[in-house]
């Protein structure tokens, strides 16, 4: 296969692009997370740090980039290392399938707003989602810490069960779009989003998608009212930042694929889509941080009951049912 | 042995006991003012009203002016019983000022506690408070007549207790006066357990006026150092600063109370000059380098002079810790002397008396008080050991014959004078004393001719009827000095100097007069006092005073008594700093806080000889005395 | 049916959190905004005068009796005809917890707290506060109050001349 300059330049832009866009959103919801928690407890929240305290994302970043990085003694010197890395890295790399805009022509060439659109980008997310798993399973383990053990220990099955909800939920989608591309699942709502088809399994997959990137009301790894910080207690600095900024990329990357599964991606009237396809993924963010501010954590066996028992064999009716329907309608 | 029912609570008490005494027998709080296990009963105050249910009497009742009987049911909980005491508290208010805050009794107030436990809180007599005119009642006493609740314990104490005459009641009703016919200083030697005694603030301590509060007092059981009988008392201080004593109870030896001397006369303890820091030469320098520069000197000394030029010089007033530890410091400094007297009349005198106990039965204080014949020989009690004056006053106030062999001295109670012993009906008594001192040489010699004249084998223990000995030693620990130097063969350090082989002395708290120091080329003192021996020497090394450190007298019986640490030593903090306030500084060691017990001091020396380390003075013999609990009654010795 | 009640709950709840998005903060942005306390906030404390312009301090020690943190220390001192006063009195601000049981405890309404909450120092020093940075020239809180007026001794007046006092009784007085 032999490829034109301009595209290794396209590709190489997309990639630059969705790393800078990634990464200065998941800090600015870091943010936008402090501020609307504030606003719902009648507070003003961040704003001494510039206007409006908009560079406090800044501030945060340098006070995590000097502070003393931390090892425990008896820690796994390397393991301890790596997790960080392992929980923030496959959450960006999911993003290389979502498609986040119609397809633009420059230059004469048809530029999808993808960076890469696999035949099995379903399969590829399903996957990646499964190995940030490692990051909190190893971040726990490596520490050498009561609680971050406990913390873990807690993700790993929580991580686990839920996966399995979130995978059965979207078995439909692709009974519906035909197929795994995930450009071909955003075209196939071109016409109608799948949420009007498959509400039930919209709200599986909102659930599955709280309980997997560990937020409120499914955050008991790291439960700071009872395991410190869990997962990541011993951990502090930048290698801290990894972790955190980690759990808002997966909240950006997450929101985008429910977007991409059931709100039709980028499609909509009037304004363009990469705008549409932005103005989704923040309305599932704000959605979580909405959520956060208002509910309470359940309780473990609440969470392992509520997974296993109700989500999971909802998922596999719902799979039933649309078979059913689609084998009536032919 | 009348037996009783009390709140529910079967007791069993000696005849003539009342029935506060059996309720306190079993842990049951009465209040009371008036009554006072030393005076007895007066009846006063009315405020240790019981409700008597069954038996002899019934209603409500004075409980310290009611023998106990058999059959008694009594109720201290009754409600009218409660009503009646809390009246009683009230009335007792209606004069009382209102002066808590700027009283030194606050705190330690029994009217106060009493108050409080009987329930008056809000005034509501609305009439006026009657007012006294204070007298100066001398240099150590503050009188405050307002306070007064008239239960007449002072004045029972002074007059029929101690024997005092200048100090009485006058007035009727509501004017009840407490006080002397014109102002001057109390007389008694004993006036400072007014202090003690009064159940409010009419008798405060002048020397620890507007000092401290009883919840802040630094306090520890003690032994009083200033005379040989060893009474229990209990130093109290704050801020370093020794502020007052009070007397301790211990029923076998001073009772309850203390006298004067042993009250009033420590100032020597908060003295600023006295030595804080160790000196070489009249320079202050560290303790490491004191112990150094003291090290080389004996060195220099045995190496001039030859062995056995150096001198271990003890006292009677240092505490059997360090004392016991001179015989091993002789040894290892290769010393000529071991003394514990400097003076040889004192040290044989000393020896001599210490004899006649060890061989006989020696009397506490309390069998000088349970006495029915007591025999004063060649001492001076009210001035060498006033507490047992106090003590034989009791004796005759129970009807004790008391005879003093010759003359020339003053006693609280009336005596008869007898020109020598056999003039004394002893053959009469049940229980006689023989009180006999080391001032002069008569009174033992005496004694010990005239024992061996009844008794010729009284050495070996057997003396006629229950007749038992007192002898007034000069110091505190003086008993314990006899002892050793009799174990270790000491000489007294008159002796030691005579043949001028000496010509380094180590004291520890000893006073050498002046006239037996030239020719020493070399001393070197620890004390804790400013004395003229520590002018004199070359090396001084401060000690801890008594209230600083844990230590062991024996008394003038034989009995061994712990006291107990009081306070850190240092520089108290008042005047310290700049003015107006302390200083603002961080410190581990407070200013003068270097100073240490001298048995530690004795062991650094001997440890810095080449021998063995010390970690606990008493030993061998002395192991016994380790675990003596300070509030204990003590502990004879073992040869007794 | 339950689930369905729950999810009311759960709306309920977003609906109410939603709301509160659009109030009012109640923050108080303190270095530029400040807040004027009440007269009887516990703050700073004071020591302050009688009527008679004498200090009210009788160092009874009960402030620091009562003090939880231990963070007072006094001397009392005897001064002019018997009155007993606070030779130094001091108040170490850096462990003073403001629960007010010394201004409580007080006897002679001397110790008092003032709403002046703004003690910051560089130095951890310069927050042991001595008498002469505590005592004011004022009677606080209770202008009319003078301890030794009622006390019962002579200090400020005569013996026998105080409020609901007797002239003092004459022992040698032979009337009944």
């Amino acid at each position: 296969m032999i490829y034109d300059p301009i595209d290794i330049a396209l590709i190489l832009t997309k990639i630059a692009l969705v790393f800078f866009v990634i990464l200065t959103l998941a800090a600015y919801l870091v943010f936008a997370e402090r501020k609307v928690l504030a606003w719902i407890q009648d507070r003003k929240g961040p704003n001494r740090v510039g206007p409006f305290g908009l560079l406090q994302p800044l501030a945060d970043l340098i006070k995590l980039l000097t502070k003393e990085d931390f090892r425990p003694i008896g820690a796994d010197k390397w393991l301890f290392y790596l997790a960080p890395a392992m929980a923030a890295v496959p959450a960006i790399m999911i993003f290389a399938v979502i498609p986040f805009g119609a397809p633009l022509v420059l230059f004469g060439h048809t530029v999808q707003l993808q960076v890469s659109d696999l035949n099995v980008g379903l399969l590829l997310f399903m996957a990646l989602s499964s190995i940030a798993v490692y990051g909190v399973a190893l971040g726990g383990w490596a520490s050498n810490s009561k609680y971050a053990l406990l913390g873990s220990i807690r993700g790993l099955a929580q991580l686990i069960s839920y996966e399995l909800s979130m995978g059965l939920s979207l078995v439909p989608v692709v009974m519906l779009a035909r197929s795994f591309r995930l450009s071909d699942i955003v075209d196939a709502q071109s016409g109608c989003w799948f949420i009007v088809y498959q509400p039930l399994a919209f709200m599986i997959f909102l659930i599955s998608i709280a309980a997997e990137c560990k937020r409120i009301p499914f955050d008991l790894p790291e439960a700071e009212g009872e395991l410190v910080a869990g997962f990541h207690t011993e951990y502090s600095g930048m290698r801290f930042g990894l972790f955190f900024v980690g759990e808002y990329i997966n909240i950006v990357v997450l929101g985008g694929l429910a977007a991409t599964f059931f709100l039709g991606g980028w499609h909509g009237p009037f304004l363009p889509p990469v705008v549409w396809f932005a103005g989704k993924v923040l309305a599932f963010a704000f959605l979580f941080i909405w959520m956060r501010g208002t509910l309470p954590r359940l309780r473990y066996d609440q969470l392992m009951h509520f997974g296993w028992k109700i989500l999971t064999p909802l998922a596999l009716l719902n799979i039933l049912a649309t078979g059913w329907w689609l084998v009536l309608r032919g | 042995m009348p037996k009783l029912i009390i709140d529910d609570i079967a007791v069993e008490v000696a005849d003539g006991s009342t029935v506060l005494e059996a309720a306190q027998s079993v842990d049951i709080p009465i209040p009371h003012f008036c009554w006072h296990p030393a005076l007895g009963k007066a009846g006063a105050c009315r405020v240790c009203a019981v409700k008597m249910l069954e038996g002899p009497v019934k209603g409500i009742q004075m409980s310290c002016m009611l023998p106990a009987q058999e059959g008694m049911v009594v109720s201290t909980t009754d409600p009218e019983a409660v009503a009646m005491r809390r009246n009683v508290i009230e009335w007792l208010m209606i004069n009382h000022p209102h002066d808590c805050p700027v009283c030194d009794e606050g705190g330690e107030c029994q009217l106060q506690d009493f108050t409080i436990a009987g329930g008056h809180g809000i005034r509501r007599y609305t009439g006026k408070k009657r007012t006294h005119v204070n007298q100066y009642i001398g240099p150590d006493i503050e009188h405050e007549m307002n306070r007064c609740i008239q239960c007449y314990r002072c004045v029972r104490f002074y007059q029929e207790y101690a024997g005092g005459c200048d100090f009485g009641v006058m007035g009727s009703a509501g004017r009840v006066y407490y006080g002397r016919f014109q102002d001057g200083r109390l007389e008694s030697p004993f006036s400072g357990n007014l202090v003690d005694i009064c159940p409010t603030g009419v008798f405060t301590d002048k020397r620890a006026r507007f000092r401290a509060r009883y919840w802040d007092y630094d306090m520890a059981p003690s032994i009083c150092p200033h005379c040989s009988l060893g009474c229990n008392i209990t130093p109290v201080a704050r801020y370093r600063e020794l502020l007052k004593i009070v007397a301790r109870r211990n029923d076998p030896v001073n009772g309850w109370f203390i006298c004067d001397r042993g009250r009033f006369a420590n100032d020597e303890v908060n003295e600023r000059q006295r030595p804080r820091s160790p000196e070489v030469d009249g320079r202050e320098t560290t303790y490491d380098e004191a112990l150094e520069a003291l090290l080389l000197r004996v060195g220099e000394a045995e190496e001039l002079y030859g062995p056995g030029s150096m001198a271990i010089v003890g006292s009677s007033r240092l505490a059997l810790e360090a004392a016991a530890l001179l015989p091993q410091l002789a040894q290892s400094s290769a010393a000529g002397a071991l003394c514990y007297f400097t003076l040889q009349a004192e040290g044989d005198r000393t020896l001599a008396a210490y004899e006649l106990l060890s061989a006989g039965k020696s009397a506490s204080l309390n069998d000088v008080r349970e006495s029915d014949c007591i025999v004063i020989l060649d001492c001076d009690p009210l001035q060498d050991a006033p507490m047992m004056a106090l003590a034989l006053r009791q004796a005759w106030r129970s009807g004790a014959g008391v005879y003093l062999v010759g003359g020339g001295i003053e006693l609280p109670c009336e005596f008869t004078r007898v020109a020598t012993l056999d003039a004394v009906p002893l053959a009469e008594a049940k229980r006689s004393v023989i009180i006999y001192g080391t001032k002069g040489y008569n009174g033992v010699t005496t004694v010990a001719s005239w024992l061996t004249g009844i008794a010729p084998n009284f050495t070996k223990g057997g003396l006629p009827g229950n007749l038992k000995l007192a002898c007034l030693f000069p110091g505190p620990n003086s008993f314990a000095a006899a002892l050793l130097s009799r174990e270790h063969g000491a000489v007294s350090l008159e002796e030691a100097l005579a043949d001028g082989g000496i010509k380094g002395i180590i004291a520890v708290e000893a006073d050498i007069p002046e006239q037996l120091l030239e020719g020493v080329r070399f001393v070197a003192v620890l004390d804790w006092r400013k004395t003229a021996t520590v002018q004199a020497a070359q090396i001084v090394i401060p000690t801890t005073a008594w209230v600083e450190m844990d230590g062991t007298y024996i008394n003038n019986e034989g009995r061994s008594q712990r006291f107990k640490k009081v306070m850190n030593p240092g520089v108290p903090v008042k005047g310290e700093g700049p003015p107006l306030h302390p200083p603002h500084i961080h410190r581990s060691v407070a200013p003068g806080g270097e100073a240490r017990p001298a048995w530690q001091v004795v062991a650094g020396i001997i440890e810095g000889l080449g021998g063995e380390r010390i970690t606990e003075p008493l030993s061998g013999q002395w192991e016994y005395l380790r675990e003596l609990d300070a509030e204990s009654r003590g502990v004879m010795i073992n040869d007794l | 049916m339950r689930i369905l009640s729950d999810i009311a709950a759960i709306m309920t709840g977003m609906w109410i959190t939603w709301k509160h998005m659009f109030r009012r903060p109640v923050t108080v942005q303190y270095p530029e905004e400040k807040r004027q306390p009440y007269p009887r906030y516990r703050a700073r404390i004071v020591l302050t005068r009688d009527p008679d312009g004498g200090e009210r301090c009788v160092a009874c020690q009960l402030c620091s009796a009562a003090c939880p943190v231990d963070c007072i220390t006094m001397q009392s001192a005897e001064g002019d005809n018997g009155r007993r006063f606070a030779e130094w009195f001091r108040i170490n601000f850096s462990r003073c917890i403001f629960c007010g049981l010394c201004a409580e405890a007080c006897p002679t309404l001397a110790i008092q707290m003032t709403p002046d909450f703004e003690i910051c120092k560089r130095d951890v020093m310069d927050l042991i506060y001595e008498k002469e940075e505590l005592l004011i020239d004022g009677c606080g809180k209770s202008p009319d109050y003078n301890f030794y007026r009622h006390a019962g001794i002579g200090v400020t007046q005569p013996r026998g001349t105080g409020v609901e006092e007797m002239p003092p009784v004459d022992v040698r007085g032979l009337m009944p």
